[in-house]
């Protein structure tokens, strides 16, 4: 299944267009609240893991496909959440959206 | 005759401030490669809560995906929900000026954080305005120091501990009921 991705990859590189998102090939608009790529869909319906920093705190971490998010996980008063949910480094969760374009790895 | 030409030349120094401006636009528009595309360098997010239920502003431009914590000026999350997930009337639990937690309170706090089964939790201490801002931090984190202390005993793990005094009021100090709504610690549990 990586395969497709590297595919993917390689055609972007190769192309002088920006790539991946096929739904995208002159250009996306100013609205980047949506994947358009295979299986356009809102932003809104990413799912995330957590991914522990090299200091122990918290940060959403989300694989939809070829783009990757990470954000950082705060409590209501603006302070880092740091769990201990994982080791420094390490990943919890399953981050991977239901995307179907898997990595490498 | 004096009068036209200097007309004519206010005119002509109008029309140069005028077009120096339109040139200024349109450089403005295109400054940089990244500003010459379809979007003319410009993000509107969307947004994404995250299962805590906190905005992130998150935008996906065709090949890359970025994302940050949606936060006011005051830098406190926009958030849709919270996960407090237990607020201590702290006059049930300690005596006034007293961060020491009186046994039936021990017992109802053990039995909570045993059955509640988060990853960590959170505790912050809060009071009314009396009394000073100083005096009101350090009951406040003695008194989230307590409940930490329970937690621990109960085998759960703290994530952190804070006293906020009575600068995180929930209501308004100029009622007793509200200055008692303000008299609380939070635990915020983390899953």
């Amino acid at each position: 299944m990586f395969k497709m991705k590297i595919i993917l990859v390689t055609a972007c590189a190769l192309s002088l267009t920006a790539c991946a998102d096929a739904g995208n090939i002159f250009g996306k608009s100013a609205d980047k609240s949506y994947d358009g790529g295979p299986g356009r869909k809102s932003l809104s319906q990413l799912k995330a893991g957590i991914w522990v920093d090299p200091v122990g705190c918290d940060h959403w971490i989300i694989d939809d496909g070829v783009e990757g998010y990470l954000s950082q996980r705060l409590d209501k008063y603006g302070k880092p959440v740091c769990s201990g949910v994982a080791e420094p480094t390490f990943t919890a969760g399953d981050f991977s959206s239901g995307a179907t374009i898997r990595d490498p790895n | 005759m004096l009068n036209t030409i200097s007309k004519a030349l206010r005119l002509f120094a109008g029309a140069l401030v005028a077009a120096a401006f339109v040139f200024q636009a349109s450089a403005a528009d295109a400054q940089t490669r990244s500003q010459m595309g379809r979007d003319k360098g410009q993000y509107i997010p969307g947004i994404w809560v995250d299962p805590d239920g906190c905005e992130h502003w998150a935008m996906d431009d065709g090949a890359e995906g970025y994302m940050t914590p949606h936060v006011t000026r005051q830098g406190i999350p926009v958030c849709r929900r919270g996960n407090v997930c237990g607020v201590m009337n702290t006059d049930q639990f300690f005596a006034t000026d007293s961060y020491r937690i009186n046994a039936p309170g021990k017992q109802r706090l053990a039995q909570f954080f045993q059955s509640t089964g988060a990853i960590s939790y959170i505790i912050t201490g809060h009071t009314d305005s009396r009394a000073s801002d100083e005096y009101n931090m350090r009951l406040s984190l003695n008194r989230a120091n307590a409940v930490a202390a329970v937690a621990t005993q109960s085998g759960v793990r703290i994530a952190d501990v804070r006293g906020y005094g009575e600068r995180m009021p929930a209501a308004s100090n100029g009622s007793a009921a509200g200055m008692a709504k303000n008299r609380r610690v939070e635990i915020i549990c983390i899953r």
